[in-house]
């Protein structure tokens, strides 16, 4: 056993040597590598995305106008599934070689700082490149660094009360009761339908972060303070959410659900009342259609704390261009041309794939005031842009998915009340610090 | 052997011959395998935000014991593979000695049967398994039918009962894979041992635990290792399972779920990418993995 | 004692049906929900639906399955192919030549097994790249066709081969190699089909391998693909569960063609 030790560490040693040395050698290989392709433009780019009914569908459109007048520039759009995707970039990024990424990706809105701050001078400065001010104003702020700004701007996830007229009118509400509503109002309209109709308020995840982000937002704070110092423990607008979810749960409103699909099952299936989430959900509610002309939107009900509004986000993703790209003038080229001027084909993706862009000037098009049958005439899109203006720009910083798993992990104390709220965010704020070492 | 020189060299031709047998195994291996373990050891003593690396000697070592997440990650793979283990191929090795005797029938159709669910796609058993296992899915309406429970069990929903399912669905996709193992192994136990027995006047029950049993005893060996490395590596059911879709903050309802590859994975991809803590981990688990081994090697008084 | 023999039947079969129908359920699930809308499937239906048609038709208009199932064919029987080859000579190599050097080897190996893959995927696709093989079939090939696992299945199933018939192999003066292929592999046989259906099962299934080193839309694998279905803001189940079943069948085909060297046992020539 000794003797095999003794091997064991041999081995190790000439392999890190070799580790090492072969460190110094990359930056040849990588040359030798980028001297293979010839020095004219080849005009082809390759583009990363995820959701073939949604992003990738929407590119092939993209791609098929910005074709039309730039025939010889090949696009070949690969359509990888969004974990998978975050992986590979990760595995590309690190690793230090160019020759597998692709020159434009898709990124989520709460990844775009890690990316970007995790892999300095991997991304194209898109700065006076694009015209970020057509954007809105929170979208931009994502994808800002030192006050460069790297990516363009795509989808909102601007959020919405989405509910069943038919059940909340049972339970004795009308549209004009549910505008700019307070959480608090929430719970008792919850309780009201429950009694009525004996269906639940919402289809819940006991472990999903998802509406406390969107109730955060609309209080325009987050989980880091402005300088990106881990804020829990002392975080009114926080401990209000954490508030809020543990009164959801008491007030026996919820349809416990665990999942993506038990989730979208509860309100297709009828059995709740209430969606409060993103505007890309919009696609699964009208899945069902037999519940056509059922369903509203309202705003988003807020947290009772001054400066909280009735509007919110939750996801949303963004391009960003990568900066070894060999084609990054033809890439931004292509994106300014459609994804930053094109208005025509933000009204096509609204109407094909209910995509709302970020994109400002687009919101004033037609297809942003259509009537939709499903949501009894009401003109959704248009209330989504009106609201999306109103979302309070936060800068999520570096963490977010770690303050989630902290907050997460004391959850379960907190509903079943072994700690009360302060005492669970003072742990899951130490856990926090222990996980990224502040 | 005639004289010693004779001897001797026919040993030096018997050594060439090994090592030409084992030679483009060694040198794949040496390339796809043993170079990236060796660079990753050396990650394991750096820190880093994606590229932005620096050393940092055993800190990453020391820094586990203050980890939470990782002692609960420890905890939760430890329970399931003292469960769950034990059950799967005791369950295993049954089904392969009723499968394996020719006076069963259909036993072709049971076998592919019994095997098909390791090769039923991840996606498609999980998403099915959440299903069964809501609140109000088949599992619970079953069950409240049968009138064998009062209250609908939370599969999902309660860390207690999220480990359970976890262990149902394990159990449900790997014993066939091991039965066909043992399938295997049982055709190279010549049958007239068996007959033999019988003359002798042994059983059914007495020749599988004299026979059946040392005789597969490499092959209880082999699967016992592979299932001890597949639990302590265990991802795909716990994450599926757990999460899916946008969001979901935890793995499993107040992380009952997070196991040690599951937290090697969130280091990597979820979180700020931390590459040199996510391989220290890595290594936590080759150790633990190479300790249960060489006991499962001594208990089953393999030669080395 | 006829009754009793009675109960045993009745237990015994009542246990293999009961496994039965708990390992088929799930594809039979498959089944109907690959007919059914992606609505339907998520509501939990379980009985046949009038989808089926569209299903298949979204799946072949919107994605080239013929060339994806043929990435995945060329990979999985390459694999397979070097891998039992490979892996089988190696473990003979261990096993039937003992040194004290090459024990050691297969110890380093037997714990390089236990290093979880995401530790190693950085390293190895750095490898990938220099050796050119980003992007190519080839660089899933060459990485899965030495496999440990394999390497250390043949060797535990080697240790119940009867020595003695190479002692007499070698007196009848045939070579070393001969007697690997012609009379080892041959009795084998079990051994040889089990190893034959993981080798495939695994490379099949592969997933985040693949992922990493191919790059473009004509590479991908079957896998890939369904993946990527799955993961949509409004996953289309019905169309997901087509492509699982069109993945699944492979493997259960190539179960079928094998499982007969389980029934088998040792052949003749090599009974004692």
């Amino acid at each position: 056993m000794k003797k095999l030790l003794a091997l064991v560490l041999v081995v190790m040693l000439v392999f890190s040597m070799a580790a090492c040395s072969k460190k110094t050698e990359e930056p040849a290989t990588s040359e030798s590598g980028a001297s293979e392709q010839p020095a004219e433009k080849s005009g082809k780019i390759t583009i990363w995305a995820w959701d073939p009914n949604f992003n990738i569908a929407i590119m092939n459109e993209a791609k098929a106008r910005y074709q039309k007048d730039n025939p010889k520039v090949e696009i070949e759009i690969v359509d990888i599934a969004k974990g998978d995707l975050e992986q590979k970039l990760h595995t590309n990024l690190a690793s230090g070689v160019t020759e597998g990424l692709p020159d434009i990706v898709l990124i989520e809105d709460y990844n775009a700082q890690k990316y970007l701050q995790s892999y300095p001078g991997s991304f194209a400065d898109l700065t006076n490149k694009v015209k970020h001010s057509d954007f809105l104003n929170y979208k931009v702020g994502l994808m800002t660094v030192a006050g460069k700004v790297y990516g363009v701007p795509f989808d909102t996830g601007a959020s919405g009360f989405y509910y069943r007229s038919d059940y909340l009118e049972q339970a004795g509400y009308k549209a004009e009761d549910l505008n700019n509503i307070t959480w608090d109002k929430f719970i008792e309209i919850g309780k009201a339908v429950k009694e009525k109709t004996g269906k639940k308020m919402l289809g819940f995840g006991l472990d999903d972060g998802g509406l406390m982000r969107v109730m955060l937002q609309s209080t325009g704070k987050w989980y880091f303070d402005e300088q990106g110092n881990i804020n829990l423990a002392n975080n009114d607008a926080l401990k209000a959410a954490v508030k809020a979810y543990k009164d959801i749960v008491d007030a026996g409103i919820i349809k416990p659900t665990s999942g993506w699909n038990e989730w979208v099952a509860a309100f297709n299936g009828g059995d709740t009342a209430a969606v409060v989430t993103g505007v890309w959900i919009t696609g699964s509610i009208k899945a069902e259609a037999s519940q056509s002309g059922l369903w509203k939107v309202a705003p988003t009900p807020r947290l009772d704390l001054a400066g909280a509004v009735n509007a919110s986000n939750l996801g949303g993703s963004s391009w960003y261009v990568l900066e070894k790209s060999k084609n990054k003038e033809v890439a931004i080229d292509f994106l300014n041309k459609i994804y930053a001027g094109d208005n025509d084909f933000y009204q096509k993706i609204l109407i094909d794939r209910g995509a709302v862009g970020s994109y400002i000037p687009a919101q004033n098009g037609a297809s942003y005031s259509n009537e939709d049958t499903f949501f009894g005439g009401q003109k959704v899109y248009s209330d989504f842009s009106t609201w999306m203006k109103q979302i309070p720009s936060i800068n999520y910083g570096l963490y977010t998915y770690e303050a989630d798993t902290a907050i997460f992990s004391v959850m379960p104390d907190v509903y079943s009340g072994a700690l009360t709220i302060d005492a669970a965010m003072k742990k899951a704020e130490e856990q926090l610090k222990n996980q990224i070492g502040q | 052997m005639a004289g010693g020189t004779n001897k001797k060299s026919f040993i030096n031709v018997q050594n060439r011959y090994g090592w030409f047998f084992v030679s483009i195994a060694i040198v794949l291996l040496g390339v796809f395998l043993l170079y990236p373990i060796f660079h990753s050891l050396y990650l394991s003593t750096t820190s880093s935000k994606g590229i932005v690396q620096k050393f940092v000697g055993i800190t990453n070592y020391t820094r586990l014991f203050k980890d939470q997440m990782f002692l609960i990650a420890l905890k939760n793979t430890f329970i399931f593979f003292i469960i769950q283990v034990p059950i799967m191929l005791l369950l295993g090795l049954v089904l392969a000695s009723i499968l394996n005797n020719k006076s069963v029938k259909f036993r072709g159709v049971f076998r592919t049967a019994i095997f098909l669910p390791a090769v039923t796609s991840l996606v498609a058993y999980t998403v099915l398994f959440k299903m069964m296992f809501g609140l109000d899915g088949f599992i619970n309406t079953m069950l409240l039918n049968l009138h064998i429970i009062r209250e609908p069990i939370p599969w999902l929903l309660d860390p207690f009962w999220a480990k359970v399912t976890v262990i149902i669905a394990l159990t449900w996709r790997w014993t066939g894979y091991n039965m066909v193992f043992y399938l295997s192994g049982m055709q190279n136990i010549p049958d007239d041992l068996y007959e033999a027995a019988e003359i002798d006047g042994a059983n059914k029950i007495q020749q599988f635990f004299y026979i059946t049993i040392p005789m597969l005893k490499p092959i209880i060996v082999f699967t016992s290792i592979m299932s001890t490395i597949g639990t302590l590596q265990l991802f795909d059911e716990p994450m599926n399972l757990s999460q899916g879709g946008v969001t979901g903050s935890t793995t499993g309802p107040g992380n009952s779920l997070l196991t040690l590859s599951v937290y090697i994975y969130n280091l990597c991809f979820k979180f700020m990418p931390n590459f040199g803590y996510a391989a220290t981990v890595s290594y936590v688990i080759v150790f633990i993995v190479a300790m249960l081994a060489i006991v499962q090697f001594k208990l089953a008084g393999d030669k080395k | 004692m006829k009754l009793k023999k009675l109960l045993v039947r009745t237990l015994l079969y009542g246990f293999l049906i009961t496994a039965f129908i708990v390992s088929v359920f799930p594809f039979y699930w498959m089944l109907t929900g690959m007919t059914n809308s992606a609505v339907d499937v998520i509501k939990g239906k379980m009985t046949f639906g009038d989808q089926l048609f569209n299903n298949f038709k979204v799946l072949f208009t919107n994605h080239n399955l013929g060339r994806i199932l043929m990435n995945s064919f060329k990979v999985s029987i390459l694999t397979v192919l070097g891998a039992l080859l490979v892996s089988s000579m190696a473990a003979y190599g261990f096993e039937m030549y003992s040194s004290k050097a090459r024990d050691r080897a297969y110890n380093i190996l037997l714990l390089s097994m236990m290093i979880p893959f995401a530790a190693l995927m950085i390293p190895l696709f750095r490898m990938i790249v220099k050796l050119k093989l980003l992007d190519k079939h080839a660089g899933l090939i060459l990485t899965s066709i030495a496999s440990v696992f394999l390497i250390f299945f043949f060797r535990q199933s080697f240790k119940s081969f009867p020595k003695e018939i190479i002692q007499a192999a070698r007196v009848d003066g045939a070579s070393e190699i001969r007697i690997f292929l012609s009379i080892v592999i041959p009795s084998m046989k079990a051994t040889y089909a089990a190893a034959a259906i993981y080798s495939f099962m695994i490379s099949w299934n592969a997933y985040l391998w693949p992922l990493i080193v191919l790059q473009s839309e004509k590479q991908k694998t079957i896998t890939l693909l369904i993946s990527s279905l799955s993961s949509a803001y409004f996953p289309e189940y019905g169309v997901i569960m087509a492509a699982i079943v069109v993945a699944t069948l492979p493997i259960i085909l190539v179960f079928f063609t094998l499982q007969n060297y389980f029934v088998q046992g040792m052949t003749g020539s090599v009974k004692q």
